[in-house]
């Protein structure tokens, strides 16, 4: 139990580093990911298809895999990023291409009609999008782009792997120093669970509004 | 380009032979998935029925298990097995530790799934089967369960995409699969751009496969009804 309320502070620096992470990279990955999800329904043909295969394609590689290759795979064609940005860089791929993915959904779900009728007042791609689609997807979206962050928090700790401090990493160092794995890994778990539950409470909130009439 | 002593060339020569290794790593990784998916699947299919059952209590701790596997990493649940529990006496293989570690997270998922679909079915279904004559447990496993699989199925593909991506972690702890026959090739030639990058292209064939015999099985599952 000491041993607990003696790593606590440390541990309590890794996530905040975890956190402050996880945000970076939602708002990076989230605004190019609503750009590429959106812009998967411009009229002309061959971008949307192209884009949809390259979304399609990015989402099938494992994350771990994605930061590995940009981490240790890219320094051979002289590109060398230190542990903190390529791990940024690696989630916020993945989180862009996991967010165009919801934003399709989202988009997908809204009724025919509602394109037919803005062509028919006039408007514009850009302004049909910006002023009748969009706003009415975004609600739709809500609760998988809620669910998204979740788990793009938990995935945060792969950039320990890396050697990127932060929760997981913090966890780790400290079981170099004490040796108590089990306790140590337990108490970083219960830490992500603190962050983590509210986000999962939130999903599960906005799905139920979703449903009721 | 410039080309100079630091400039890069690309090698194929290194994929074609590290090619066999990886696709023998593919292997690994289809099988650790394949036996972990139908192990998540029986679980979260067993925990969902559970959590349907009279009283507090199934529900209550199908919930706490649920929201427990959910919302921690799987990469720390990974350790807690591996590196955790072997403090306690419990000392398991890599692949064991792995296995049941991709299981229990998968699972959870699984079951919240499930849980839905079950919710999802109408509730005339279960006073038209108990007025059938049915008891609950024949209610359950010949008229709610199979319509609830079906609405589920589209979100239980995504969790079963998801577990073959997420079985990358278990490389962590040293169980050998496509992820780790990577690491293990370019940390020796130093091919790294090269090797990983054809780890990837192994991994989208596996991901986009399943993906695709998923929409096969779902029309299947829709036709059957």
């Amino acid at each position: 139990m000491t041993l607990i309320l003696e790593s606590l502070p440390y541990l309590l620096r890794g996530a905040l580093s975890t956190v402050v992470m996880s945000l970076a990279v939602i708002g990076v990955g989230t605004a190019l990911g609503v750009l590429l999800g959106v812009l998967r329904f411009v009229p002309w043909r061959w971008l949307a298809e192209a884009l949809g295969w390259a979304i399609e394609l990015a989402r099938a590689v494992p994350l771990l895999l994605l930061m590995f290759f940009i981490f240790f795979g890219l320094p051979a064609l002289g590109v060398r990023i230190p542990t903190y940005p390529a791990a940024v860089l690696a989630m916020s791929l993945w989180m862009m291409v996991n967010t165009a993915e919801v934003v399709r959904g989202g988009i997908q779900s809204i009724p025919k009609g509602q394109f037919e009728a803005a062509r028919s007042v006039g408007l514009g791609w850009l302004a049909m999008m910006r002023y009748v689609i969009f706003p009415q997807a975004v609600r739709r979206m809500l609760p998988s782009f809620v669910g998204l962050c979740t788990i793009l928090v938990k995935d945060t700790s792969l950039a320990a792997i890396i050697g990127v401090f932060e929760l997981t990493r913090a966890a780790q160092e400290t079981i170099e120093r004490t040796l108590r794995s089990f306790e140590i890994y337990l108490v970083a778990a219960a830490i992500y669970f603190v962050i983590c539950f509210p986000l999962t409470q939130l999903a599960q909130r906005a799905e139920a509004r979703l449903h009721r009439p | 380009m410039t080309s100079g002593p630091t400039a890069y060339s690309f090698e194929w020569a290194a994929i074609w032979r590290g090619l066999p290794y990886l696709i023998q790593g593919a292997g690994l990784t289809v099988f650790i998935s394949v036996i972990a998916m139908v192990l998540a699947v029986l679980l979260g299919l067993v925990l969902a029925a559970l959590s349907q059952a009279p009283g507090r209590w199934p529900r209550g701790v199908v919930r706490g298990y649920v929201e427990i596997f959910r919302n921690t990493p799987l990469l720390i649940q990974i350790f807690i097995v591996y590196f955790g529990l072997p403090q306690l006496g419990f000392r398991l293989s890599p692949f064991l530790s792995g296995l049941s570690a991709l299981v229990l997270y998968a699972a959870a998922y699984n079951t919240e799934t499930f849980r839905a679909g079950l919710e999802a079915v109408p509730r005339g279904q279960h006073d038209a089967a108990a007025s059938a004559g049915l008891t609950p447990l024949q209610a359950m496993r010949f008229v709610i369960a199979p319509q609830a699989v079906r609405i589920a199925f589209p979100a239980l593909g995504n969790n079963l995409v998801s577990l073959v991506k997420n079985s990358s972690l278990v490389s962590t702890i040293g169980m050998v699969e496509l992820m780790f026959v990577a690491n293990d090739i370019s940390f020796n030639n130093f091919r790294t751009f090269e090797i990983y990058g054809a780890a990837a292209v192994l991994y989208v064939i596996l991901v986009l496969g399943l993906t695709r015999l998923l929409g096969l099985a779902e029309v299947r599952l829709v036709r059957a009804s």
